[in-house]
């Protein structure tokens, strides 16, 4: 996606290549610009599995059922999610110091960086597989009910409420007991933090191909500007896990 | 030339104009221009106020651009330049506030009448809709049991006193609460002239509100494209005298007399009897889709059948009753609605004619004694 | 007036070249990128238009057997979904690739391989869409695909697959463009050439595409929740297990009416250019029209719900939705008043292109009129999903968009191809639609006031809808004929039209310095810019003294360039290399999009599911080798990794 940017304006090609009239490199507008749209593409993602939570945890709350079966409380592990959390917002940390020693020229201090970057992002993606995998074997799938295993107590105290099947059915297999409750939960759930996911993946593949061409031609003076966009980038990545992680997970 | 296109242009202002008001005098079947329902009303005295609003601006609008282009088209005579004006900060502020307060004036007129739409008075009687594809269907309840607040559910508990379709009967003069619901995908409540469109929603109750004016029989569409046979989801609204209304309600409350009698159809005798027996047959399939009260049918996927004999109208009021139409559909109900679920099993040849005429002569036989007002 | 009295003529080699499938199949030049998306938006409505032919036959005549309903019904949404997304929309695109960087004197986009990217991918979107009706029938569910209509069980076929992909596909193209837009627009002016000197059409790209990249996400996720919904079970909307069929009414139309906007501000940008030319004054009041564009592409995206006003949302939502509806009347309103100001007191010359200008105006008016009655919800409730909403929608979208969009091929043809039309056939082209536009869609306020609903195949008689419905379908024939004299006068102009000058409309813009075809390169020598009319204020020195805001400036400097491929000093101008990759990444998605369509389908057997991970998988290949020729092929370009 390199641009030609430079070479409209004049002759001053040679000495500021991508600065164009507004003073700003080209490509960095480009991705500003696309940030804001990708801002909507989740805010759309989040506002979706917002409606679809608050109508399952109100249809529980009214029928007495909803500390037992809320599927945030539920479901979503706060711990692990919180060592993913810190480990995506010490890969912005790793970024910027990447970014720093890239125009320190620090080329071995850079490829440091950069890498702990790349390790923390992939150590992200592996916990995000590995919450995937967790969660679906707890009964939280890609359909529009979930299934929660009960203790002995809740399964009691459920069975109590005599609840109506279309808004609970419990089901009991040897001395094990679930509940079933019809909700897309699940559904945006995985769809919103799958496709964040597949941003953190596309982030990382972005900051291994500039781990690559830096290291192959460390003399280019568009390595900072390369490094600067694939942070940018990053940062962004990070920061829409953060508005997941407090409005899913915290709040 | 230039005199003969000015010439035109007028022409076919004024000729707009008279076809609309033509388009307006005509009492056309579903004209929304000839109302007899206050929801319709009350819409139809605001579209006049903005219609002639709206024709004043466009004569002001289209009159400014027509003569400026006339007045102002090339002479080639003129050599000069014209004065490079770039623009006026007053004027372009005058005519910023001058759609505002039009826009201003139709807004409030708006909010009036909406609001005036939107009430649901308690004493109304709540009758509920449910939409399918391709039909409407029309339930009563015993209206000590329904509240306006709460949308009604149909339950083993809370069973409708009737239950019909196509032809949906209310009173006249009584405001009348439709709750609209649909069974499968969305569709649209729409009597032009009576009131304006409500969706029917799955999983989301809608509500509308009107008085029927004068009684009569009523064209309505579903309005929102529901797939292959929306073209032919129509119904027909009865508004009836409240007296008349009282005795429908209690005569189709009643269940249907044995069935007896013979018609003449398809240059055959049809049997009643007969019929009775092919229509509880499970090999024929009837009861699997359709009830009718007092019998073993209680199939929920089709229109209730219960007094067809006294319908207006079949499949989706697309066809104005009578024993012929009737066997025509029976016989071939693709070749009348494309797409109708009821023709993806009874199709052209799975009844021979004479079990045409045999549910023929079955259904036309549960009739009541309604006097129907006109159609208007 | 020195410059403008000289004598113009055309220096373009007139050498016959030999067409180069390779010079535009691997080009990155903002002009042959334009005039791809304009013959192939071009292509598109021509099949749009057959399909609204075949449906006024159908609806000619009560009871038709014409054309059987769900044909009917794939017609009617492949009409819509053609006209708005392959014709208008990449029609506008197309046009703004060749004349934006033109106007703010730059030397192509600012991202060239993007630019092919967005073109090819644009194309391959619209190749899914119709390789549909050969797969066992297109989607026919409505354009907006109201859920849950569109849920497996009641759209069994793949078609609404199609359309998701098909739409996903040109919708990251149209992002892709749109970010494009905004960089060269913001990042490429030539010197001088600030903000507020920038053509009104180059604004109205600019608010578009920020418009775009803000509305489209939207769009994206509803399908992608949709596609969820229908290969994986997913019940996003559908009701019956929980999910919500009005939600995807207020997704689609917080992206659907700023789409709205994405179709008609453009052409208001070419209104804006073609009216003060041809008026011989400058547009009247700059600054209220555009900011009269940035206005309405804000209050675009808080209006989407009246759309949706019969859906039970409430008076007090339906009040707040109808307000701020009413209120874009007022920036419409602004627009069109300082369009008539413009031409007032001027010297107006109706050349073919001002005919369509000024037929723009005159049926925007009522279109925008009969928006006034759609925005108030109690009428609104009588006449949406009724005839006379179609007919709302064809005024702004035919009379507007299309007259507009007329107006611009009329008056850029000769920038383009170096020939200009012929008038007199232009002319009796514009009366001929002109007319046949209002016999066509007029009567269909009426039939909604009739109460005829839209999206009906057929009708029974007796309802009185049979006369104007008869003249409708006459009057497309007309409508037909008129488009194929634009046809006929455009390959007859293309071999023998009058040759044309550098600056055939004595006008003010940067695009008309350079000559007609400009070289690849543009600009030999990127020009200065002093004030808003740069070329006009060169021609006419004396006329630049009244300037409205009193800026007092440099005298412009600009000169005609009558340079070609070879003038001395362009072999220095380094432009972007060709490349095919843009191409091959495009083909690559198209390719893995067609597979995902029957990703799920295992009720077809396995051989279909295999072949749909083979095609998938082929796809995922081409992109990644595209990427990598990609990266390799602006190495090229890049004067310090190109020397390895």
């Amino acid at each position: 996606m390199s641009s030609s940017a430079g070479q409209a304006h004049h002759g001053e090609a040679h000495q500021k290549p991508l600065v164009g009239s507004m003073g700003v490199d080209s490509r960095k507008l480009g991705l500003w610009a696309f940030i804001g749209s990708e801002t909507l593409f989740f805010a759309t993602l989040i506002v979706t599995h917002l409606i679809f939570y608050a109508r399952t945890s109100n249809t529980l709350s009214s029928v007495g059922a909803l500390e037992l079966l809320d599927p945030r409380l539920g479901y979503l592990a706060i711990e692990l999610t919180t060592v993913l959390a810190t480990l995506l917002l010490a890969s912005s940390l790793t970024m910027v110091l990447a970014l720093a020693a890239s125009k320190a020229r620090d080329w071995k201090r850079f490829r440091i960086w950069q890498l702990a970057t790349i390790l923390l992002g992939a150590s992200f993606v592996g916990g995000q597989i590995y919450e995937f995998i967790h969660l679906y074997h707890e009964g939280l799938k890609l359909a529009p009910a979930f299934e929660m295993h009960l203790s002995h107590e809740a399964h009691k105290a459920l069975t109590a409420l005599n609840l109506d099947p279309s808004i609970v059915r419990l089901k009991e297999a040897g001395e094990h007991a679930t509940a079933l409750v019809p909700s897309l939960f699940g559904v945006t759930f995985f769809v919103m933090t799958g496709f964040h996911g597949l941003h953190v993946t596309i982030g990382i593949i972005w900051l291994i191909a500039i781990y690559v061409k830096v290291s192959r031609f460390p003399e280019s003076p568009e390595n900072p500007m390369d490094i600067e966009l694939g942070g940018l980038y990053w940062h962004f990545v990070d920061l829409v896990w953060v508005a997941i992680f407090t409005l899913i997970y915290l709040i | 030339m230039r005199k003969d296109a000015r010439q035109k242009v007028v022409l076919a202002t004024v000729l707009a104009s008279i076809t609309m008001v033509l388009a307006g005098c005509a009492n056309l079947p579903a004209t929304t221009m000839y109302t007899y329902g206050d929801h319709a009303t009350r819409i139809l005295d605001l579209l006049m106020i903005v219609f002639w609003m709206a024709v004043a601006v466009f004569v002001v609008v289209q009159g400014a651009l027509v003569y400026t282009v006339v007045r102002f088209r090339n002479k080639p005579a003129a050599t000069t330049l014209p004065k490079q004006i770039h623009g006026n900060t007053k004027i372009e502020i005058a005519w910023t506030i001058a759609p505002a307060i039009v826009v201003l004036i139709i807004a409030v007129l708006t909010f009036r009448t909406q609001a005036a739409n939107s009430v649901m008075p308690p004493e109304a009687i709540k009758i509920r809709s449910v939409a399918h594809q391709w039909w409407f269907e029309f339930q009563y309840f015993n209206q000590d049991g329904v509240s306006l607040s709460t949308p009604i559910v149909v339950d083993d508990q809370n069973q409708p006193t009737i239950t019909t379709a196509t032809d949906m009967y209310v009173p006249v003069g009584v405001p009348i609460t439709v709750q609209l619901d649909a069974a499968d995908v969305m569709h649209n409540f729409w009597i032009p002239k009576i009131a304006g469109k409500t969706y029917m929603i799955p999983g989301k109750s809608n509500y509308l509100t009107f008085t029927v004016t004068e009684p009569g029989i009523y064209k309505a569409f579903c309005a929102e494209f529901c797939g292959e046979a929306h073209a032919q989801m129509h119904f027909r609204l009865i508004a009836l005298p409240a007296a008349e209304y009282e005795a429908w309600k209690a005569n189709v409350s009643k269940i249907p007399a044995a069935a007896t009698g013979t018609v003449q159809v398809l240059g055959l005798t049809g049997d009643a009897s007969r019929g009775a027996a092919l229509f509880a047959d499970a090999k024929k399939q009837c009861a699997t889709c359709h009830i009718i009260n007092g019998t073993d049918a209680k199939g929920k996927i089709g229109p209730n059948l219960t007094y067809l004999g006294s319908r207006t109208a079949l499949g989706g009021a697309i066809l104005p009753y009578s024993v012929d139409n009737l066997a025509k559909w029976l016989q071939d109900s693709n070749a009348i609605k494309q797409g109708n679920l009821m023709g993806r099993v009874i199709k052209k040849g799975t009844l021979t004619d004479q079990e045409v005429a045999d549910l023929t002569a079955y259904l036309d036989s549960m009739k009541l004694s309604v006097a129907l007002p006109a159609e208007k | 007036m020195a410059i403008a009295e000289q004598k113009l003529t055309s220096t373009a080699p007139t050498t016959k070249e030999s067409f180069q499938w390779r010079s535009w199949l691997a080009t990155v030049d903002h002009k042959k990128i334009g005039i791809i998306y304009i013959i192939s938006a071009f292509i598109f409505f021509i099949i749009g238009g057959i399909e609204a032919m075949l449906m006024r036959v159908q609806l000619g005549t009560p009871n038709s057997t014409f054309l059987s309903a769900d044909l009917y019904n794939q017609l009617f949404t492949m009409h819509a979904t053609t006209m708005v997304f392959l014709v208008v929309m990449p029609m506008n695109v197309g046009i703004g690739n060749y004349v934006v960087p033109l106007m703010i004197g730059a030397r192509d986009m600012a991202f060239p391989r993007l630019n092919a990217f967005s073109v090819w991918l644009f194309l391959g979107g619209g190749f899914l869409l119709y390789l549909s009706f050969l797969t066992g029938g297109a989607t026919n569910v409505g354009w907006f695909a109201y859920a849950p209509l569109t849920q497996t069980q009641f759209s069994p076929g793949q078609g609404v697959d199609y359309w998701i992909l098909g739409l996903g596909l040109t919708g990251v193209a149209s992002i892709a463009g749109a970010l494009n837009f905004i960089v060269t627009v913001l990042n490429m002016r030539a010197p001088g050439m600030t903000i507020n000197r920038m053509p009104l059409f180059v604004w109205m790209n600019v608010v578009v595409s920020f418009i775009l990249i803000f509305a489209f996400p939207t769009f994206t996720v509803a399908s992608i929740q949709l596609l969820f919904d229908r290969q994986f079970g997913a019940a996003f909307f559908n009701p019956a297990l929980g999910g919500d069929a009005v939600l995807w009414q207020h997704l689609f139309w917080f992206f659907g009416h700023p789409e709205v906007y994405i179709l008609i501000l453009p052409v208001m940008g070419m209104i804006s250019e073609v009216l003060p030319v041809y008026s011989r004054k400058p547009i009247f009041g700059y600054s209220f029209v555009a900011f009269s564009g940035v206005g309405i592409g804000f209050l675009g995206f808080i209006v989407w719900a009246h759309h949706m006003f019969g859906t039970g949302m409430g008076p007090i939502a339906n009040g707040f939705f109808a307000a701020a509806s009413m209120v874009i009347a007022i920036p419409t309103g602004v627009k069109i008043f300082n369009w008539i100001a413009t031409m007032w007191g001027g010297d107006v010359r109706l050349t073919t292109s001002m005919l369509y200008a000024i037929g723009f105006i005159s049926m925007f008016i009522i279109g925008g009129i009969s928006g006034i009655t759609l925005a108030s919800p109690p009428i609104d409730l009588q006449q949406t999903d009724s005839y006379y909403v179609v007919a709302h929608f064809h005024y702004v979208l035919f009379g507007g968009s299309i007259l507009g969009l007329f107006a611009g091929a009329f008056y850029w043809f000769p920038k383009m191809t170096g020939r200009m039309l012929d008038e007199k056939l232009g002319k009796a082209q514009f009366w001929l639609m002109l007319i046949s536009m209002n016999v066509t869609f007029f009567p269909m306020h009426i039939l909604g006031t009739e109460g005829m609903p839209r999206r009906i195949y057929t009708y029974e008689s007796g309802m009185g809808w049979e006369m104007w419905n008869f003249i409708e379908t006459i009057g497309t024939f007309f409508l037909a004929f008129s488009v194929l004299m634009f046809i006929y006068n455009v390959l007859v102009s293309l071999r023998s039209g009058e040759v044309a000058s550098n600056d055939p409309w004595d006008a003010a813009t940067l695009e008309w310095v350079v000559p007609s075809p400009p070289p690849s390169y543009n600009f030999l020598h990127i020009p200065h810019v002093t004030s808003r009319r740069p070329l006009w204020d060169a021609k006419y020195p004396h006329t630049t003294a009244d300037d409205h805001h009193g800026e007092k400036s440099a005298p412009s400097q600009i000169r005609y360039e009558y340079s070609h491929e070879d003038s001395p000093g362009a072999k220095e101008i380094h432009m972007p290399t060709l490349t095919f990759m843009p191409m091959v990444l495009s083909a690559g998605l198209t390719v893995a999009a067609l597979g995902f369509i029957y990703i799920n389908q295992a009720i077809l057997g396995l051989p279909i599911r295999t072949a749909s991970y083979v095609f998938v998988a082929i796809g995922i290949v081409m992109v990644f080798y595209a990427i990598r020729g990609w990266v390799l092929d602006s190495r090229r370009d890049s004067p310090y990794l190109g020397h390895h």
